[in-house]
């Protein structure tokens, strides 16, 4: 599976010689940025489609003792999300940022090689390494506007971060100290004779980290404002991939390192759900009062992200079906609409509610596009996003989480109030003559790509479940897991 | 009403932090309780085999370079980025200067340690492998002769001896180069950044030339981190 | 002994005060680099045995301290450093536009 390691190399390579270019060789950037996303996603598929059976990479050839890489089918999701929304990514920034462009694409392959790491390594110190990669690489994507709104959200995006990932160093050393090893394989092995009181600590240490980085409510308050004044195509690589990395993370530790037998042992599952059920109430009320498309676009990621905690923690394989397929639909969606806003702002810097005004009749498909994405966010048949949830209530009827599957219904007609207004607001006429340049095809058709997924996985769902469905495989029990990685 | 509402925010956040102190108190006093010295058969494979299996004497480097490589990419990476943020946050042209000036016998002494300095630096880098050292530390000190230079004279002169282009240059190879060096690794046949087991003869252990490729990862280490923490020192000192 | 492990809890404890009251921008990038060193002196903590040398092996040794928690020092310290690196950065451009470290001022100047 020599693949699997160019997912981490090729975007670390692309950034460096980009650096180089962005000092001698200007004239090659173009080439090598979008030469480099095009192989990136030859290589990508290359790796998802060899993800079943998993398969284990040895750095350095030193099995258990070094650092091992492993493709399985839940880090295939996260390298699919990855293959859906860089190319667009990449077409759309190209046209987008009008000027210096070099540091911007340095970080963009950094974050993205950040985020590959994570998804793909064993090791428990090396996921601290490489998530803190992703996360100073996303802080320099944020500042990228230097304005003072942009440099603030920042600073306190960086803050919190940091001390998200300080918690999980902690526990990550304590981990060291009580069993040796770093290993995610050898840790639950090692962790069978640790007294419960001493891992249900290490537990909360690490779920708290993950929180504050995943941005569950209280713990929330860096995300709007990290997003408000940023380059609007980070903010799709943003929610659609380095929040979903930390979900990623925690999933990944809870259910390997501590094993599903002991989260419904210590109840962490129930807080799970609970906490996700919380999360999303208050997040839809705080959406609604926005009148900032970007913040309200925020917290309506924090409440999707509270969804698919809510799928994860069921603890049932269709409740991971089911959070796992969402992890999927929300990086499409908010993709959507972030790109949408991105058109708008870019051709009449329209970033508030007021300022879309009468926009409906002006970029009819657009808006079309627009108005697809917010229904299938909200949930609505028959687009992807009602699959999913879908999915999610019932397998939290399923496993008798009955208040959840209550709070969900009531949650989407909250989120229909607030994506309504903004629905309405567009589609209300103007009288006013507007300046408007317009948006040219290379920012169009990323979206239109990624808004015509919606209805494609809304109509024909069996694409990305064949991928899903064998995810609870190797995550619910975490023998199989243990047993490749220790054996291969 | 107002003035009794902060003093209870303030108990609040202290009590909050003692809880939580008292919360690790218990867990490390737990911790510590427990047997835990019978598995560290990690590092005690490490200690025994190690200086066989990489060559290298200095068990760090051979942990660092070696065994866990793949973390030392992802830290010469953390370092690229962040001399990347300084650099384009802060204005290329725009510069000052102190307020105070050194007198002669600061400048004179300056540039008697500035040999000395580099020699030190690139004995760190290259003896890495086999005494304390390695390529982080000597980086450090090369990257404090462009910083005694920026101190005593000015940014214009200590960007005048070497340029910032230069610099990111040299860092970019850097971090280039130790990819490169891992992808030898691929093409013999091996695993990505391999070592021993790709055929680079380990060496005698103790001799300069020995351990394979730790002392160039270790060069590429030392060239990436000086020239890194120079560009993030300067452009701090370029910020007014 | 012991007494290592309780001033990495005052350390810790010590930084994360420093983050959640402190008004001053720097105070709170100290207060990160507090809990930071304080994190690294567990590491070493958790490599140390009673009476070990550093494991460089160029003589005969009875006991070697653990290497692996010092690599993880190491890379954490050069993870850390960055960070704080962009941090300042970043307190010094707001410094610069308002004038002020304060975070309440700033959030009254932002309005």
């Amino acid at each position: 599976m020599e693949a699997a390691v160019w997912v981490i190399i090729l975007p670390l390579l692309t950034a460096f010689f980009l650096g180089i270019s962005k000092l001698y060789f200007k004239r090659i950037f173009f080439y090598l940025v979008t030469g480099s996303a095009i192989i990136y996603l030859y290589i990508l598929i290359i790796v998802i489609t060899h993800s079943y059976p998993p398969k284990v990479y040895s750095i350095g050839d030193w099995g258990l003792l070094g650092i091992n890489v492993m493709v399985d089918p839940f880090s295939g999701l996260f390298l699919l999300m990855i293959a859906i929304l860089f190319l667009p990514f990449i077409i759309f920034s190209m046209k987008y940022n009008k000027f210096l462009k070099h540091d911007y694409f340095i970080f963009a392959y950094l974050m993205v090689a950040g985020i590959s790491g994570m998804v793909l390594t064993t090791d428990l110190f090396n996921l601290y390494v490489f998530m803190e990669v992703s996360t100073l690489s996303s802080c320099a994507l944020s500042l990228y506007k230097k304005t003072d709104r942009g440099i603030e959200g920042t600073f306190k995006y960086l803050i919190m971060s940091t001390l998200g990932s300080f918690f999980i160093l902690l526990a990550t050393i304590l981990t060291y100290y009580l069993t040796g090893t770093l290993n995610m394989a050898e840790i639950p092995l090692a962790f069978e004779d640790i007294p419960f009181k001493i891992k249900s600590t290490m537990m909360t240490l690490f779920v708290f980290g993950y929180a504050i980085k995943i941005g569950l409510i209280p713990l929330h308050a860096w995300l709007p404002d990290a997003y408000e004044d940023s380059p609007i195509p980070y903010n799709v690589l943003s929610s659609g991939l380095v929040l979903k990395s930390a979900v990623y993370a925690l999933i990944r530790v809870l259910y390997i390192m501590f094993g599903i037998d002991f989260l419904d042992e210590s109840g962490m599952l129930t807080i799970g759900v609970f906490w996700g059920v919380i999360t999303f109430l208050i997040a839809h009320c705080l959406a609604f009062q926005q009148s900032n498309l970007n913040r309200l676009l925020a917290y309506s990621s924090i409440a999707q992200i509270a969804y698919i905690m809510i799928g994860l923690f069921v603890g049932t394989e269709a409740g991971l079906i089911a959070g796992s397929f969402h992890i999927l639909n929300h990086a499409i969606m908010k993709g959507t609409l972030f790109l949408v806003v991105g058109i708008f702002s870019y051709s009449l810097n329209a970033v508030e509610k007021k300022d879309i005004k009468g926009l409906g009749y002006k970029f009819p498909i657009l808006s079309f596009t627009f108005v697809v994405a917010s229904l299938a966010i909200v949930g609505l048949p028959p687009f992807n996003g009602f699959m999913s949830k879908w999915l999610i209530v019932e397998a939290a009827l399923e496993a008798g989480f009955v208040y959840a599957a209550f709070f969900i219904l009531v949650g989407t007609f909250l989120s229909l109030t607030y994506y309504l207004k903004v629905i309405v607001t567009l589609y209300t006429k103007n009288e006013e003559e507007l300046l408007i340049e317009e948006p040219s095809l290379s920012l169009k058709l990323p979206t239109f790509f990624l808004g015509s997924l919606c209805i494609v996985f809304g109509m024909v769902p069996s694409l990305p479940l064949n991928l899903i469905t064998k995810i609870p495989t190797f995550l619910l029990d975490n023998g199989d897991y243990i047993r490749i990685l220790l054996g291969g | 009403m107002s003035r009794l509402n902060e003093v209870f925010k303030k108990l609040y956040k202290i009590g909050l932090v003692v809880t939580f102190a008292y919360f690790l108190l218990f867990l490390f006093y737990d911790i510590h309780n427990l047997d835990n010295n019978r598995k560290r058969y990690l590092s005690a494979h490490y200690i025994s085999e190690g200086v066989q299996e990489t060559g290298a004497i200095n068990l760090v480097a051979s942990v660092l370079y070696d065994y866990r490589a793949f973390d030392t990419l992802g830290e010469a990476t953390m370092i690229l980025t962040a001399a990347t943020v300084l650099a384009f946050l802060v204005p290329i042209s725009k510069a000052t200067t102190f307020g105070t000036t050194f007198k002669s016998i600061v400048k004179q002494t300056v540039k008697l340690i500035l040999p000395y300095l580099a020699v030190l630096g690139t004995y760190l880098i290259l003896f890495g492998h086999v005494s304390p050292g390695g390529g982080f530390v000597g980086g450090v000190v090369l990257s404090i002769i462009a910083i005694l230079l920026t101190i005593t004279y000015s940014v214009e002169f200590s960007e005048y001896i070497v340029k910032p282009d230069q610099k990111k240059l040299v860092e970019d190879i850097g971090a280039i180069g130790f990819v490169l060096l891992g992808l030898l690794g691929v093409f013999t046949g091996s695993n990505f950044l391999a070592n021993g087991q790709a055929y680079f003869g380990t060496g005698n252990a103790g001799e300069v030339f020995s351990a394979g490729l730790i002392p160039f990862i270790n060069v590429m280490i030392g060239l990436k981190v000086g020239a890194g923490l120079a560009i993030i020192f300067n452009s701090l000192i370029k910020e007014k | 002994m012991e007494i290592a492990y309780v001033a990495v809890i005052i350390l810790f404890c010590l930084g994360i005060y420093t983050i959640i009251t402190k008004k001053n921008l720097i105070k709170i990038v100290f207060g990160v680099t507090i809990v930071e060193s304080s994190l690294i002196l567990l590491l070493m903590l958790v490599g140390y045995k009673p009476d070990g040398t550093a494991p460089i092996l160029d003589k005969e040794y009875e006991i070697v301290v653990d290497p692996i928690p010092q690599a993880l020092a190491l890379t954490t310290v050069v993870i850390g450093g960055s960070v704080t690196a962009v941090m300042l950065v970043m307190v010094i451009k707001i410094h610069r536009r308002y004038r002020t470290l304060n975070i309440d001022e700033i959030r009254k100047l932002r309005g």
